[in-house]
């Protein structure tokens, strides 16, 4: 080992000192988030302001983490909640449960719940990561709300549409039906990516 | 059973592989019960076949070369050739369900059937995956409620037939129907006619979709959620039922098919009892006498919670300080029928072997002494109406109390051959379906029955004339006769039915079905909470020396009955009353005798599941499991044990009536050796003459329940058991030719506390009424709906009257326990019957 | 009790810690320098359990840079950590390790549940893991997510730092106070006396 081995040394570390840094400077910056991340969930209206959600318990039926709780009710008929009969009176989420997997939103009949890309959040206490449906349910916009412990950035909020798998009603595995991203209030609908035989983008 | 011969064997091949059908039955029982299953909508095998949905059809060559038949309209003959996976059934399948959902939304996700729907799993099982039909659906207005509980969506109908036949066939309320023609036929009601038959719920039941919803559970939790466990339902038929909970609230209750009794039926008042169990108003926690800051004092006006420990200790502390001043006959325990039977055993065991008391009731003035009830030899139900057999009715309306057992009577009267008796004071709501009316008068049924017994059918007796005491004679001559007893009226006393009863004993082929009200009343009297008995149907005076050896001790003389327990609390002689689950003030037919009883009682204890009237008056309140909050044994009428199970966990403190027994022996220095309800069976089944041999394992594994049979000998060194002996006669009141004889029953839905604490129910309860013959009506000059004054011996009430064709002439009908007038003002218990004159106001 | 000037009472201080100062203008702002510089050295135990701990690992590393927070000395002794990061799904055996690890760290100590396996047993609904690491030490804050991502994780840590700087975690574990902040509701029945019926 001769003496100049711990310059050379040295060297290497004042020659990084001048190439582009890779850190994020998380708070500062947020790095982009993929288009299919699956974050916090937003329940979503229609244009006319009602609630897509109809109570149906299948997201919870499914849910493998059992974070979800639904009841439903008959929907008041001078001021209903959502088009139909039943609408879901208690929509519940418990984030220290939930892993995100989105079968809910792939269960959902009425695509009613979607993931936003929101993933950055923390709580102090169990009760406070029990979102409610006053927390989930988009706003008048369309868009979601952006609580005051959750670190929204401009346009972040843009993507709450769910990408929706094409299975067919009688469970063929082979079918390939139209795939789509849901409905999406607050920014419009997207446009379909292309299908899984990647045809020509139905 | 017979091993059947080879006429009633018809060889089948189903699927290449030969199969035995018995003869008469329909090809699609013969295979399912050789494991190839059909898929059908509106076959049931309660009901008769109708080949509605067609979704049956399979293969069959029955000798004309193959072709699609409705399996469920084809009774199996000798060498068919069915194929049940042909591509020819296959396609029909395909192709009916294709057609079935023209028309049938698809809103599964918000229907209460979705999860559980034979026509989802159907499809998903033999149907298309894809429609071919782009055409808008048929629409209706959705949901339309056509009754107080049932909600019709038409659009989800598929025309089954299945409601419709259960309202004509079965329940015999034909209140709903198909309308209209073609595609337009639909399933409705009649103008201004709602469903309001008191099995309407069943329809919700037996409906393969999800056209028929009930109130009650509409949109409460979807089948995925609901945790399940079959159970007995506490009323006196012992009908076995399906429990099902979410998140610890029992949720729905549904009829279990069993042979033995409900058939899988269930009445709108037992299927929807579940609403009261999660009602805010049941007692959660002890309650004793304190101060309105809520500290427990002696002598407080208000009842204030407090923990188990002090609450028990203040009952033992009132229950030791009676002992002491008064002897064992100073203490009292009243109720106990809508007890399991180990918690009644238990509870005879606490009063008469460690408080030594015999004055228990189970009964409150309107059963019959147990001495009579539990020496009868019974029948089962089954067997009661079987075929070639006859049934005499001595009971309230069982179409009022008794549903289920209504029911099995009614498809006995049109399906098979068996005559039916009633000596009941009016008539019931089987109708024409009797054979023969003879409505007895109040206070002269034993003559009725002796006549009808002995043939001296040549003059009038007790209101019926000769060719109705002719044809009864008749209708149960060379026929094995089953006496279905009760109380029809509280305003008669007990003495003429226990007549009845004896003439009835002398008939050649005999036996009886005690059906007295309240659930678990047949175990209470079998476990020996009334007086004078001990538990497995002996009395004090045989057992005696049996129990002193295993309890300790045994009460020397036979105790009081509730009347005689309230009157020794007015002379001061019972100083504590334990009430178990049982409101005198409401339920005892002399509501004055109970208010007088239970004011000059020092202490009142209270076990119960609602503060009703007589516990809001109790000195300490125990709060008790009620029904799916604990697991236990029910006995029906037959005697029939079968399980209880736990579903849900009590509210609050509440806790097991069983353990409420137990604690409160703790506290008076005793240990009963009970852990659980099996342990309390293990020593019921040790002890009592009736029950040996029957384990908890044989019980709860029964489907139909288990009933043993009465041995002739109890074995050599247990009690003997009661035996029937006539009493003296009861001398008959002679006619009032200017009053109307009272008979005061009960409806289905009145003011008692578990229907008044269903959301769905309370409202049904209608106003009092007096109900007339129209003749009798117009010879008081009353019309129907006016004001009239009722005036007994000892008070008089003003209520609405109404003629009634059904009443006989010369009686006159008020229902108890409804709102408007308690006819209970005018009953006086040492009266063998209630006289009483109607005036216009 | 002697009496120290400028400082105050020193049984008060022996007993409080910084909270118990006399606030004058020598120390005035002492309780503030402290706990900002526990908040910017706050220096995590190692203690990944599962795929979290991968998470955690790329907080550490480059691209997130744990470092600028003074938090890039993911310690193996307790004894120099003040953070425990449990990443993962605790299962019954490992409680009573993390437990010992937990009390062998020196006062003052936090802990951060990272994922929802840590946090509530997530999709883990079993008899094996431990439904809640909060059952076994006092957790401060909760990071969702299956994993979180080293954002989230970040995310925590900066509310931990809030905290931290805020004094609400000295004071929130005071004896007497929540603790684990584990609430059991009581069951009805049991709550204290109160009139239900009149006479």
């Amino acid at each position: 080992m001769g003496l100049l081995d711990s310059v050379r040394g040295f060297g290497l570390t004042f020659g990084k000192l001048f190439d582009e840094r890779v850190t994020t400077e998380y708070p500062a910056e947020k790095r982009e988030k993929s288009e299919r991340l699956h974050g916090r969930h937003v329940l979503n209206r229609y244009e006319d302001g009602m609630e897509k959600c109809i109570g149906c318990e299948l997201c919870a039926g499914v849910c493998p983490a059992n974070c979800i709780y639904v009841r439903g009710q008959d929907n008041p008929a001078d001021d209903p909640v959502s088009p139909g009969e039943r609408f879901g009176f208690v929509y519940e989420i418990n984030y220290l449960r939930c892993i995100h997997c989105d079968l809910c939103v792939e269960a959902c009949p009425t695509e009613a719940i979607t993931e936003s890309k929101l993933f950055e959040f923390s709580f102090t206490s169990r009760d406070d990561a029990i979102y409610t449906k006053d927390e989930l349910l988009v706003g008048d916009d369309g868009k979601p709300q952006q609580l005051p412990w959750e670190d929204w950035r401009d346009g972040e909020d843009q993507h709450t549409s769910a990408w929706m798998r094409a299975t067919a009603p009688s469970g063929d595995a082979s079918y390939e039906g139209r795939v789509a991203w849901a409905g999406e209030l607050g920014y419009g609908t997207r446009d379909p990516e292309v299908g899984q035989s990647g045809g020509d983008g139905d | 059973m017979t091993a059947p011969t080879d006429a009633d064997v018809v060889p089948v091949t189903v699927n290449g592989v030969e199969v035995e059908a018995n003869a008469g039955e329909l090809l699609i029982d013969a295979c399912e019960r050789n494991g190839v299953y059909i898929p059908r909508f509106c076959h049931h095998p309660r009901m008769k076949p109708v080949g509605m949905c067609r979704m049956c059809l399979v293969e069959v060559d029955a000798g004309r070369g193959a072709s699609l038949q409705p399996s469920c309209m084809l009774p199996c003959t000798p060498g068919m050739i069915v194929d049940t996976e042909s591509d020819l059934t296959k396609k029909a399948q395909d192709g009916v369900l294709e057609f079935l959902l023209i028309n049938h939304p698809l809103d599964c996700p918000v229907c209460d059937k979705g999860g559980e729907c034979p026509l989802q799993d159907q499809t998903m099982a033999y149907g298309p995956g894809e429609s071919r039909f782009v055409e808008e659906k048929r629409h209706y207005e959705k949901p339309i409620p056509i009754s107080d509980t049932v909600y019709l969506d038409r659009e989800r109908c598929i025309l089954c037939d299945r409601c419709t036949r259960f309202a004509s066939e079965v329940a015999g309320d034909p209140l709903i129907h198909f309308q209209d023609r073609g595609s337009q036929t639909q399933v409705n009601t009649f103008p201004d006619e709602p469903f309001a038959s008191y099995f309407s719920g069943n329809t919700v039941q037996i409906c393969p979709v999800g056209a028929l919803t009930a109130k009650p559970y509409r949109f409460k939790a979807r089948p995925w959620d609901l945790e399940e466990v079959d159970s007995t339902f506490p009323n006196p038929m012992g009908d076995r039922v399906n429990v099902q909970s979410s998140r610890d609230r029992v949720l729905r209750i549904q009829g279990v098919d069993s042979d033995a009794t409900n058939w899988g039926w269930l009445t709108d008042r037992d299927r929807f009892s579940f609403e009261a169990l999660s009602h805010d108003q049941r007692l959660v926690t002890p309650l004793v006498r304190g101060d309105s800051l809520g500290n427990a004092t002696d002598d407080g006006d208000e009842l204030v919670a407090t923990s188990w420990a002090v609450a028990v200790e203040r009952a033992a502390s009132a229950i030791t300080a009676s002992l002491e001043a008064g002897g064992a006959e100073s203490i009292g325990v009243i109720g106990g029928a809508n007890l399991t039977t180990e918690a009644q055993y238990v509870w005879a065991k606490l009063a008469k072997g460690v408080i030594g008391t015999d004055n228990v009731d189970a009964q409150l003035g309107d059963g019959l002494p147990a001495q009579v009830v539990t020496a009868l030899p019974r029948n089962t139900i089954s067997d009661a109406m079987a075929p070639g057999s006859a049934v005499v009715l001595l009971v309230d309306d069982p179409k009022e109390q008794f549903g289920t057992l209504f029911l099995r009577l009614r498809h006995a009267a049109v399906e098979g051959d068996i005559t039916i008796v009633e000596l009941s004071p009016i008539a019931s709501g089987l109708g024409s379906l009797v054979t023969v009316g003879a409505h007895a008068r109040p206070g002269d049924v034993g003559a009725v029955a002796r006549a009808i017994v002995d043939g001296r059918t040549d003059v009038e007796v007790g209101g019926v004339e000769p060719a109705e005491l002719q044809a009864a004679a008749a209708a149960l001559a060379a026929r094995a006769v089953t006496v279905i007893v009760g109380r029809p009226s509280v305003a008669e006393q007990a003495g003429p039915i226990i007549d009845a009863i004896a003439a009835f004993t002398e008939l050649e082929s005999v036996s009886f079905l005690p059906l007295l009200r309240r659930g678990n009343i047949s175990g209470a009297l079998d476990m020996g909470l009334t007086p004078g008995m001990l538990p497995g149907r002996t009395t004090l005076a045989e057992g005696g020396e049996w129990y002193r050896a295993a309890w300790g001790t045994v009460p020397a003389d036979s105790g009081l009955d509730t009347a005689g327990m309230l009157e020794a609390a007015v002379d001061g002689s019972l100083t504590t009353l334990v009430l178990l689950g049982a409101d005198p003030l409401a339920d005892f037919p002399d509501a004055d005798l109970a208010s007088r009883g239970l004011a000059a009682c020092r202490t009142v204890i209270a076990v119960d599941i609602f503060a009703s009237s007589s516990v809001a008056n109790a000195d300490v309140v125990l709060p008790a499991a009620g029904f799916a909050e604990g697991a236990g044994t029910h006995t029906n009428l037959e005697g029939r044990l079968s399980p209880l199970m736990q579903k849900v966990n009590p509210p609050g403190t509440a806790r097991a009536d069983w353990l409420i027994a137990a604690e409160l022996a703790w506290a008076l220095r005793a240990d009963l050796g009970i852990e659980s309800p099996e342990s309390a069976w293990a020593e019921i089944e040790r002890l009592a003459p009736s029950h040996a041999g029957a384990t908890v394992e044989q019980v709860r594994a029964a489907h139909d329940g288990l009933v043993i049979p009465r041995p002739d000998d109890a074995g050599a060194d247990r009690p003997a058991m009661v035996s029937f002996s006539a009493p003296v006669p009861t001398e008959i009141v002679p006619v009032d030719g200017y009053a109307l004889r009272l008979v005061a029953d009960r409806r289905l839905y009145d003011q008692g506390t578990i229907v008044q604490h269903c959301a769905s129910m309370a409202h049904q309860s209608d106003l009092a009424r007096i109900s007339m013959h129209p003749l009798d009506a117009a010879a008081l000059g009353v019309r129907d709906g006016d004001l009239v004054r009722v005036t007994s011996a000892r008070a008089s009430i003003e209520l609405p009257a109404r003629p009634d064709r059904c009443v006989p002439r010369g009686r006159a009908v008020i229902p108890l326990n409804r709102a408007g007038a308690d006819v209970r003002a005018l009953i006086d218990l040492a009266t063998v019957v209630t006289d009483v004159r109607v005036a216009t106001l | 009790m002697p009496k120290v000037p400028l400082i105050g009472e020193v049984g008060r201080v022996a007993d409080e810690g910084l909270e118990g100062l006399d606030h004058g203008f020598l120390t005035g702002k002492i309780e503030d320098l402290v706990k900002w510089s526990r908040a910017r050295s706050c220096w995590p135990a190692t203690f990944g359990l599962a795929c979290c701990a991968i998470e955690m690992m790329a907080a550490g590393g480059a691209h997130y840079d744990l470092a600028r927070y003074g938090m890039e000395v993911f310690r193996a002794s307790p004894r120099q950590a003040d953070l425990m990061i449990v990443a993962g799904r605790v299962s019954q055996k490992m409680a009573p390790v993390l437990r010992q690890i937990y009390d062998q760290m020196a006062e003052p100590k936090w802990v951060i549940s990272m994922g929802v396996c840590a946090s509530s047993g997530g999709m883990f609904n079993n008899y094996a893991i431990v439904q809640g690491v909060d059952q076994v030490v006092p957790v401060d804050v909760y990071a969702p997510g299956c994993p979180p991502g080293p954002e989230t994780l970040m995310h925590a840590i900066l509310t931990l730092h809030d905290h931290i700087q805020s004094g609400e975690l000295t004071r929130r574990r005071e004896p007497g106070v929540e603790g684990a902040g584990i609430v059991i509701d009581q069951r009805d029945g049991q709550t204290a006396s109160q009139m239900i019926l009149t006479r």
